[in-house]
């Protein structure tokens, strides 16, 4: 995992300097660019910092090794749903709320209470039924 | 004779190392080795582009600043800094007992061990509340924080500072209220999550993970609060 978190931190290395080097030029004057640059550097430094620390605390994974087969990869990915409607319901209660900033406040008031019945399902699907544990 | 009990343990893996029985980085049951997890790794992410998302805010907020200088003399004053720097202490706070939620959640320890009202205790030290006491703690300084951010907000409109009564009530409700919403969407966070560990019998991994990505997002709303006081209260 350390060549992803070196593509992620040459974002932070390369944005860093550029913000501090942007705010003397502009006198630190203009705070839109500097604060937009200095958190681009942010933005890909949380992610190759967190990859950088992950990458020292798991075993190299088969994608790591240069002579790694395809097959080396299989086994168990992660919990998955086998199929979930759940997402769809979350999606269209979603839209119908923020249509509803654009359309009137009713329309929010209906989709609120979809969003939050829909969020419960996808949470809880695995509570009930026959996927129970 | 052989008890249940005894084949049941007999016929169980061997335990792991304590390194390697916590959740994060989480080792695969079947090739026996420490994985990635996509739930945390892609939560990082997300939370990568949500600070592009306040880095928009920010944008806005210098911009509007720059261009009408003269709004920036009387509105600032308005802000009550006293109350609102208690109010970031709650939220700050807050996400140190979360940490210590998390801390027990990487135990799988979900409740307490001695009596709940006590968070130490000379047996167990800080580890007697277990990650529902922690993560309820945390969801009560939420809620304070926010009931502050609305006791503001009332005496900022009565006063007359409306999001749109100009320039500067525009860019400080939407900054500071976008950043609240962030807020009451960890609390319906805080409260799914618990609510899921009361109803699944056994504290497992599934559970773990979730109440560390939680904590991600709590603390990643936290320092961007910081960022927020600093720009608007502080520096104005």
């Amino acid at each position: 995992m350390r060549i992803e978190a070196r593509v992620f931190v040459a974002g932070m290395v390369f944005f860093a300097p550029v913000g501090i080097v942007y705010g003397v030029v502009t006198d630190w004057d203009e705070e839109v660019g500097t604060t937009a640059i200095l958190l681009a550097a942010g933005l890909s430094g949380l992610i190759g910092l967190y990859l950088g620390a992950l990458s020292r605390r798991i075993d190299e994974r088969p994608e790591d090794d240069p002579a790694g087969e395809v097959s080396d990869g299989a086994g168990e990915l992660g919990t998955f749903a086998p199929h979930s409607w759940w997402p769809l319901a979350v999606a269209v209660a979603t839209a119908l709320t923020f249509a509803g900033l654009a359309v009137g406040w009713w329309l929010v008031l209906i989709g609120l209470p979809l969003v939050v019945l829909a969020t419960v399902g996808w949470v809880f699907e695995f509570q009930r039924g026959g996927y129970a544990r | 004779m052989v008890t249940t009990s005894e084949l049941d343990s007999s016929l169980a893996d061997p335990p792991l190392p304590a390194r390697e029985r916590r959740p994060f980085p989480g080792v695969d049951p079947v090739a026996g080795v420490a994985r990635p997890n996509t739930v945390q790794v892609g939560t990082i992410v997300w939370l990568a582009s949500e600070l592009m998302f306040f880095a928009g805010l920010f944008a806005m907020y210098f911009t509007i600043r720059s261009v009408s200088p003269a709004l920036w003399q009387e509105g600032p004053e308005r802000l009550d800094i006293p109350f609102s720097l208690a109010n970031t202490t709650v939220l700050v706070l807050s996400s140190v007992w979360c940490q210590l939620g998390v801390h027990a959640a990487e135990r799988y320890q979900a409740r307490a061990r001695g009596p709940w009202w006590m968070p130490w205790t000379r047996e167990h030290g800080w580890g007697n509340w277990g990650m529902r006491e922690w993560y309820g703690l945390t969801l009560l300084s939420g809620t304070v924080f926010v009931a502050g951010q609305a006791v503001e907000y009332a005496k900022l409109v009565a006063e007359g500072l409306t999001i749109s009564s100009d320039a500067y009530g525009s860019v400080f409700f939407l900054t500071t209220g976008f950043h609240g919403l962030h807020v009451i969407g960890g609390l319906g966070a805080f409260v799914l999550l618990l609510a899921k560990t009361l109803s699944v019998r056994r504290f497992a991994r599934s559970e773990a993970i979730g109440a560390i990505v939680v904590s991600y997002y709590w603390h990643f709303v936290d320092v961007v609060w910081i960022g927020l006081f600093t720009v608007i209260y502080i520096l104005r």
